[in-house]
């Protein structure tokens, strides 16, 4: 059996705001083994990086963590205090951003900054120790060591991408959070990048987890894919076995919707209407007033979230393709 | 093509910026952002023009929407009702009335509408600059086009903000703007990119709908081979300011010739996680287009490159037959 890294179980949490609250994130449960990565995929507003900074509890003063567990490694990061959490934070989970210029400090060196995060977490470590570890962290993830004592400004955005990938790996973390990585970039830097990022999680035998609006990033990267629809997980399992059958409506839908450039030219399907308002969500399951299979059950039961086939979890009631016994 | 046929002939187009540098901010190297490109697109058909951040598709957009005056070279427009323009050189009155006939799409429909106009506001300006029917025809064409563009009922859309409507419904909004004046040629500067997946396939089908409907061509703008698949009759690949190679889609997708065009297309994410994709790796890095040495543009990236192609200039675009176009000397 594999080692369970991080299980997150019934996740629920909300921002309030001057409207109401907004049920952001709703009954998530998922679980990532070690030297696994799992791909969380949905559309703007889905919660897949509410969830992201729920794991990390980064969340603004406004958000509240109502109800489930986040364990990781044996530890619940939802009952720990300030102090527990500083130790999880770099080196218990750590976080690659999107906007990798924002995550950079521009009036130190990237070297630097590298450092400091070294230090911060290992008291221990002087400064020379350090910086030969950043040396190290910088080869890599592909950088040339001399580029150590440049400014962010003065890196490519594929080199700040690698330089932010590098930090993230600076306290040998047990979970890598790479949220939307490659979002920013150029399609040819966006492939080195994501191979990168793959052979050194494969090497390190980490486990990670990818959060992409592109299916097809998160194909590529990912050993097992979420898929999630305003809030809520609507169906979980294996790439292969996702792709090949697909049991939400939803996640076929999104499939149906996404141009590819290789094989027959196939028509690309459209989904009606538009993601829904969270301040207001839907009755029942969320997805109904965009469902073609949707019924009066839909509209008044949650569809609970459980497994129809072997490791493939849906929370839908009228699933696609579910082999019958 | 002959050029009885073609809407658009695009040819030798430069625009160089100058880089400001020292006390007096003179300039003395330029920016070659687009360099000597020559395209025709037919009527009623539209032209996909892809390639990486920087590499002047979306100077070529503003060329030939005349946002930007062009360095030197040719754009001609063969409009049905208007006749033969050089838009390279229009000017004044000439130019404000050919703007009827020539329209854009922004990538961004959060910055390219006015926050404090209303949509119907939005929608009829142009009709309003060109001097076009009254406040009662300007309404009733306004509603048409919102119902057209899927924005119904359009009563209930003429009086809103942008700031009440979603992504989707905002750049719906910013097409009808654009063909509010019927115009025969639109570009379109990554429309969709900015839009989530099940909003874009939408956005995308409402364009290709209108382009039959009303006899529109696009160049379509954008640096997702995937969406110009889908989108355009053929694809022209941008490199540093050339194009280096121009093909009908399916011809340039299934059989690539230059050596970036190839490097490109196989660094596309693939939505299957069994198919094995080969990535043809290339080295470096896009260098930066200021006063590029005269050689081939890709010379220094390129896994074929010899002592020909540093001695001699960027390669011409030839033909190899069918319609495909390559600007290689290792082809």
């Amino acid at each position: 059996m594999t080692e369970q890294m991080l299980q997150v179980k019934d996740l629920t949490m909300h921002y309030k705001t001057s409207k109401g609250e907004v049920s952001a994130v709703n009954n998530v449960s998922f679980v990532v083994e070690k030297g696994q990565s799992l791909g969380l995929v949905g559309e703007s507003g889905c919660g897949k990086t509410s969830i992201a900074f729920s794991l990390l509890r980064l969340l603004p003063d406004n958000a509240e963590i109502k109800g489930g567990d986040i364990i990781l490694d044996g530890d619940n990061i939802t009952e720990m205090d300030k102090k527990e959490l500083l130790k999880v934070r770099w080196k218990g989970i750590s976080m690659v951003f999107q906007a990798a210029m924002n995550a950079l400090n521009p009036i130190f060196t990237v070297g630097e900054q590298i450092v400091e995060a070294i230090q911060v977490h290992n008291q221990e470590i002087n400064v020379a120790e350090a910086t030969v570890s950043v040396a190290e962290l910088f080869t890599l993830v592909g950088l040339d060591p001399k580029l150590m004592d440049r400014y962010p400004h003065e890196f490519s955005g594929g080199m700040r991408q690698r330089a932010v990938i590098a930090m993230a790996l600076a306290c040998h973390p047990k979970l890598i959070i790479a949220d939307e990585p490659t979002t920013a970039l150029d399609v040819i830097v966006q492939d080195r990048i994501l191979s990168q990022l793959k052979e050194i999680q494969q090497r390190l035998d980490m486990s990670m987890i990818y959060i992409s609006h592109d299916i097809a990033v998160i194909a590529e990267v990912s050993d097992q894919i979420g898929v999630m629809y305003a809030g809520r997980m609507a169906e979980l399992a294996k790439s292969n076995e996702i792709f090949k059958r697909p049991i939400h409506p939803y996640t076929y839908a999104l499939m149906g919707a996404f141009p590819s450039i290789k094989g027959p030219k196939k028509s690309l399907t459209t989904l009606p209407g538009e993601p829904p308002d969270l301040l207001n969500p839907p009755s029942g399951c969320r997805f109904h007033p965009r469902c073609p299979r949707a019924t009066v059950q839909c509209r008044q039961e949650v569809p609970p979230f459980i497994e129809h086939n072997p490791e493939h979890f849906a929370a839908c009631w009228h699933p696609m393709e579910v082999e019958n016994e | 093509m002959s050029e009885k046929n073609s809407l658009v002939r695009v040819e030798h187009l430069v625009k160089k910026f100058p880089v400001s540098a020292g006390l007096f901010k003179t300039s003395k190297s330029f920016i070659h952002a687009v360099d000597d490109i020559s395209f025709e697109i037919g009527y009623g058909s539209s032209l996909g023009l892809v390639g990486e951040s920087g590499c002047g598709k979306t100077t070529t957009g503003k060329l030939l929407t005349r946002l930007y005056d062009p360095t030197s070279g040719l754009i001609e427009i063969n409009d049905p009702k208007v006749g033969q323009v050089d838009l390279a050189t229009l000017k004044g009155q000439d130019l404000k009335e050919f703007r009827g006939r020539v329209q854009i799409i922004f990538q961004d429909p959060y910055e390219s509408l006015n926050p404090r106009r209303t949509i119907f506001d939005t929608v009829a300006e142009p009709l309003v600059v060109q001097g076009m029917g009254n406040i009662t025809q300007r309404e009733e064409q306004v509603s048409t086009l919102l119902e057209t563009v899927g924005l119904t009922p359009a009563s209930s859309f003429l009086f809103r903000y942008p700031h009440e409507l979603s992504g989707g419904q905002r750049q719906r909004v910013a097409i009808a703007r654009a063909l509010v004046v019927n115009p025969s040629f639109v570009v379109a500067d990554e429309p969709t990119s900015m839009l989530d997946v099940s909003i874009r396939i939408g956005v995308m089908q409402l364009m290709m709908e209108l382009a039959n409907k009303m006899g529109v061509s696009y160049l379509y703008i954008t640096h997702d081979l995937a969406v110009a698949r889908y989108m355009c009759q053929r694809i022209a690949v941008m490199y540093i300011g050339k194009i280096i190679e121009k093909a009908p889609t399916e011809e340039l997708l299934a059989n690539p010739l230059h050596p970036y065009t190839q490097a490109l297309i196989s660094a596309v994410p693939v939505p299957d996680p069994e198919f094995q994709r080969q990535a043809i790796p290339i080295k470096g890095g896009v260098s930066a287009p200021i006063d590029p040495p005269d050689q081939c543009r890709f010379y220094n990236r390129c896994p074929f490159a010899d002592d020909f192609c540093r001695d001699n200039p960027h390669p011409p675009l030839e033909d190899k037959g069918d319609g495909h176009f390559v600007a290689c000397y290792k082809v």
